[in-house]
């Protein structure tokens, strides 16, 4: 394209998007907010995704004995599970550290169980540590067979539940972003549709003179692209601003939640943002345009 | 220039406007066409730059197929014409001088040029004086050599004109056809379709009568033919 041309059409966009400034304005408030949800299911999903991850690469697996198994009992049972394929350690521990652990954790609240008094209702139990992730539920499922042994859990049900709840997200988002991406699309196909109304005697004489659809549709489309990437700028920086402050909170209350660092991350999810919302701005434009153009 | 073979125009809402036409026009002829409203002067005018589309027969303008080209080729098929309306529709918010460029931007010529060539151009229809005026500030007469300067700014091989001085008193129309005679003398083939009898019955030239979309009549030094 030939230095004048893009001048021509940089100028084009300007004075067009100056012209509709109102419309224009909500274009890029629509976009911003459509582009604000889509960011925050993403970051949803994907901080999802990651703790059933980290809880599936967990390798350790709790084995409760049943209350009627002897000392003898538990020491061939230990045996058994160290001589297992893929186990790299197991660790007793007895009723009554398990309860201490358990008053530990509980903290302040302990009082919750004085109502239980004297009585211990915590098995004993084994602490298997498995060498690799993959191995996890075969060696749970063998333990699980041995005499003796009431339960061999990992993280399964925690896995099961936590995919269940990212499905569910992931689907809602889904349904979520397509009906915004919809009314996204129509206030900025319309928002365009004002300027090619505006400038419709011009795309006339433009096409009598001879000029390619292609130099018609450009500055439409660069105001469409335009529209759609201040509108994911907006989006972008509140979305960042919301998940340094939701991190910090999450830290302060749920440690545990592995959420994922601020870099790169915010940098993907701010580059997805921004396409998404020059590629709705252009699509936009184009809608407007099929109909101007076809004659 | 124009090879016009059994053409037929059925619009949608089943009017037939032209019916097997048949027209030939050589390059360097200057040919009016007359014919009352509704005749299908307009049909056989807007065909020839290909905004409305033969239902039928076959359409050569400027060596191009009218009729098979790809919706991609049309532009450069007005390129090389030139097309004049009844109401100028020249852009308000431009001068006379970005009027005329505007024109030769579209199609993406080198600023240089452009400079050059709407100078040149508008030497011609003799508007240089007011090349900063607006539309607004000029009389029709003057807006209509713009559009004209516009039209030819790009030397096109021929100039199509619709009713060209239908908004123009008499003696305004004669300057306008004055300009026509000299782009023409310059060996562009000019269409033309009119209204105005004493112009037509002035200038001996060939005409082309339409009725009912048929050609009833065509002369290589006619005249109007009709009584106004």
């Amino acid at each position: 394209m030939k230095i004048s041309t893009s001048e021509y059409i940089v100028r084009e966009t300007m004075i067009s998007l100056k012209r509709n400034s109102w419309m224009s304005f909500a274009s890029i408030g629509t976009v911003a907010v459509s582009l604000f949800v889509l960011g925050m299911f993403l970051i949803l999903v994907v901080n999802m995704n990651r703790m059933v991850a980290s809880l599936e690469s967990q390798v350790e697996i709790s084995v409760y004995i049943r209350d009627e198994v002897s000392d003898s009992g538990i020491h061939a049972l230990e045996e058994r599970i160290t001589q297992m394929q893929g186990v790299e350690s197991v660790k007793y521990i007895d009723r009554e550290t398990a309860m201490k652990r358990f008053r530990e954790r509980l903290g302040d609240q302990q009082f919750l169980l004085d109502s239980l008094g004297e009585t211990n209702p915590l098995p004993n139990s084994f602490e298997v540590r498995i060498l690799r992730p993959d191995m996890v539920r075969t060696a749970a499922e063998t333990i699980a067979e041995m005499p003796g042994v009431e339960t061999a859990k990992y993280g399964q049900d925690v896995v099961e539940h936590l995919f269940d709840i990212t499905r569910l997200v992931r689907l809602f988002g889904l349904a979520l972003m397509f009906v915004l991406a919809m009314a996204t699309l129509f206030i900025i196909s319309n928002t365009i549709r004002l300027t090619v109304f505006a400038r419709r005697k011009e795309i006339a004489i433009m096409k009598y003179v001879g000029a390619t659809d292609w130099f018609i549709r450009w500055p439409f489309l660069l105001e469409g692209i335009v529209l759609g990437c201040l509108g994911g700028i907006v989006a972008a920086i509140v979305l960042r601003g919301a998940y340094r402050v939701i991190a910090a909170k999450i830290y302060d209350t749920l440690a545990f939640f592995p959420l994922l660092p601020e870099n790169p991350f915010l940098h993907y999810v701010t580059a997805a943002i921004l396409i998404c919302g020059m590629f709705v701005g252009a699509l936009g434009s184009t809608i407007s345009l099929k109909k101007f153009l076809k004659a | 220039m124009i090879d016009m073979r059994d053409v037929s125009k059925v619009y949608e809402n089943g009017a037939m406007a032209l019916d097997h036409v048949n027209v030939h026009i050589d390059k360097g002829e200057f040919v009016f066409i007359v014919g009352a409203s509704g005749a299908g002067k307009s049909t056989f005018i807007r065909m020839l730059f290909r905004e409305v589309l033969p239902s039928e027969g076959s359409l050569v303008v400027n060596g191009q197929d009218v009729i098979h080209m790809e919706h991609s080729d049309v532009p450069f098929l007005r390129r090389g014409l030139g097309v004049i309306f009844q109401d100028y529709r020249l852009l308000p918010d431009k001068t006379v001088t970005e009027n005329v460029a505007f024109a030769m931007q579209v199609i993406e010529a080198p600023r240089r040029k452009i400079q050059h060539s709407v100078n040149a151009v508008l030497d011609i229809v003799g508007l240089r004086d007011k090349y900063k005026c607006f539309p607004s500030q000029l009389s029709g007469g003057e807006q209509q050599r713009v559009a004209i300067a516009r039209a030819i700014v790009n030397h096109p091989a021929l100039v199509i004109a619709d009713e060209p001085t239908g908004n123009l008193d008499p003696e305004t129309s004669w300057d306008i056809m004055d300009i026509f005679k000299r782009i023409n003398a310059d060996g562009t083939t000019i269409v033309m379709a009119t209204h105005d009898k004493d112009i037509v019955d002035a200038m001996k030239r060939r005409v082309i009568a339409i009725e009912d979309g048929h050609i009833v009549r065509d002369e290589a030094q006619g005249a109007y033919g009709y009584e106004n």
